[in-house]
């Protein structure tokens, strides 16, 4: 194992002085370095953010040692650089709110745990309403969070206008606002930084992070998995973790079980950079062109979203008409964007489950475990999901948090249907 | 992919067709598997779509997830499952 000593560096406002004096070679590199070893506690399969969460808490919290993540291509280079960085727990079912709100409160102190700035920024969630008939739904689900005791507040146009005089919610329009969901901790987390951050944290626990190595088979004898097959040869495992989001149907055909689980693309966009506009995450149903959220980027870029691309695919290439939904959508909203130009444009592939809800569970073997099925809300989750993973995967029990996640809820009838479709990934 | 081939109207944009579901494991027998559990492969995704913008006819479109190519457009046969 290389000697890395500038993993463990402390940042802080002495050290950003100390870096203005102290010339080049100051800085360097975040993780990088080690080196593929022939055997591990725990291999986790996938550097994104739920794999990196769940190795820093692995190495902090329960003390296990030799851990590593392999990693297909780069770190961040899937869902956890691909999102529209919003964090929310605006959550109706009970099993989901809890969860996300664990997950949201440890987004709130994430900077000072990963002594990383992840640039969380609660500017509010806004879910819009278009009809009187909307708003009673809306007024459910703002209920069912605050008996949770997680903030909800429901606005009306006035609350609406006051809370946010850049979408002028009086405004004449074709499909006029009737009102909002506000949840005010809900915000944006700059993504590529949750990334960084803890794949930074967990490097100075002592985790190897692989880059550039593709695991292709499990290995195992009997009932027990004992090792994986990579592109760098044979790894030998106690436990085996798998966080590969869209990949992980694939995975299942790897190891022979068939998942509930259907990877479909979700597009997103950013502008040019332009000045202050937008204030808070906008999520916005279009009659006409479905739905739509937007926000402003700190760089000035106008970040937008929407639905599915509504079929099967891992070619991370969106289509052309949903990307025109999304942008009609935003132009309903903020008419005064029209002039302005989509700088890039994405997908990401999303692991779409039966009922919209995560898995988090072991996978064939006992000490193989799967966090999947994160569906389009996967980066919200990542500090929870990390917190919870790692105990289950530490302990073999899972917490309460997340029992709720099994795998075995699709046969046993206790699915957690929040979009409430049935059995199928995209319903337009 | 931009564009499906209808048998009868040829080729139209993709916006014209909705995807409807995956075609479950041949040999799924039990509820349970044809319900929820999905064929994952990575060159070849057996799938049910409709022409809802044109004749509306049902379709079997075989595709390679992996390259957006479309290796096949029939007719849907026998009952739709």
């Amino acid at each position: 194992m290389s000697a890395a000593p500038g993993f463990a560096r402390r940042y802080s406002a002495w050290s950003l002085l100390r870096a203005r004096f102290a010339g080049p070679g100051y800085w360097r590199p975040l993780w990088s370095g080690r080196r593929l070893q022939p055997a591990y506690d725990v291999v986790i399969v996938g550097a994104g953010g739920h794999g990196l969460a769940t190795a820093f808490h692995l190495a902090r919290d329960h003390g296990i040692r030799r851990i590593a993540v392999l990693e297909k291509r780069l770190v961040g280079y899937g869902n956890v650089g691909r999102n529209t960085t919003i964090v929310r727990s605006n959550y109706l079912l009970p099993e989901n709110h809890y969860f996300y709100e664990d997950s949201l409160r440890r987004w709130e102190t994430l900077s000072r745990d990963l002594n990383y700035n992840v640039m969380y920024s609660p500017r509010g969630v806004v879910d819009l309403a278009l009809t009187d008939d909307a708003m009673p739904a809306l007024a459910r689900r703002g209920n069912a969070m605050r008996l949770a005791g997680i903030d909800a507040e429901l606005l009306d146009l006035a609350a609406l206008e006051r809370f946010a005089p850049e979408l002028a919610p009086r405004r004449k329009r074709r499909f006029p606002l009737a009102g909002a969901l506000l949840q005010r901790r809900g915000g944006t987390v700059r993504h590529d930084a949750v990334a960084w951050g803890y794949a930074r944290a967990a490097s100075a626990l002592g985790v190897d992070i692989i880059e550039d190595c593709e695991v292709t088979g499990v290995s195992a004898t009997g009932n027990a998995a004992d090792g994986v097959e990579t592109t760098r040869g044979h790894v030998k495992a106690g436990r085996i973790v798998f966080a590969t989001a869209g990949h992980t149907g694939l995975v299942g055909a790897m190891l022979g079980t068939p998942l509930p689980i259907e990877t479909h693309l979700l597009q997103a966009m950013v502008s040019e950079p332009i000045k202050p506009l937008v204030n808070s995450v906008f999520v916005y149903v279009s009659p006409g062109h479905g739905e739509t959220y937007i926000c402003q980027s700190d760089r000035g870029g106008l970040v937008m979203g929407g639905h599915l691309d509504g079929f099967p695919s891992y070619t991370r290439e969106g289509t052309w008409h949903r990307l025109e939904d999304v942008v009609q959508g935003a132009l309903e909203l903020f008419p005064c964007i029209g002039g302005v130009k989509i700088l890039r444009q994405w997908a990401g592939t999303n692991d779409m489950t039966m009922d919209g809800s995560p898995i988090m569970d072991r996978l064939r073997y006992d000490n193989v475990f799967v966090n999947a099925g994160w569906c389009y809300g996967g980066f919200k989750a990542i500090p929870a999901s990390g917190a919870a993973f790692a105990r289950f995967v530490a302990t073999g029990t899972a917490p309460d948090l997340i029992r709720a996640y099994r795998l075995s809820r699709f046969a046993t009838g206790h699915m957690l249907d929040e979009p409430g479709y049935g059995p199928f990934p995209v319903r337009l | 992919m931009t564009r499906l081939t209808c048998p009868f109207c040829g080729p139209r944009e993709l916006c014209e067709f909705e995807f409807h579901k995956t075609v479950p494991a041949p040999g799924s027998v039990d509820e349970y598997a044809r319900t929820y559990l999905r064929v994952a492969d990575a060159h070849l995704s057996i799938e049910h779509w409709q022409h809802v913008g044109g004749c509306r006819a049902w379709l079997q479109v075989q595709r390679n997830p992996s390259t957006g190519a479309v290796l096949a457009i029939d007719m849907l046969a026998g009952e739709p499952r």
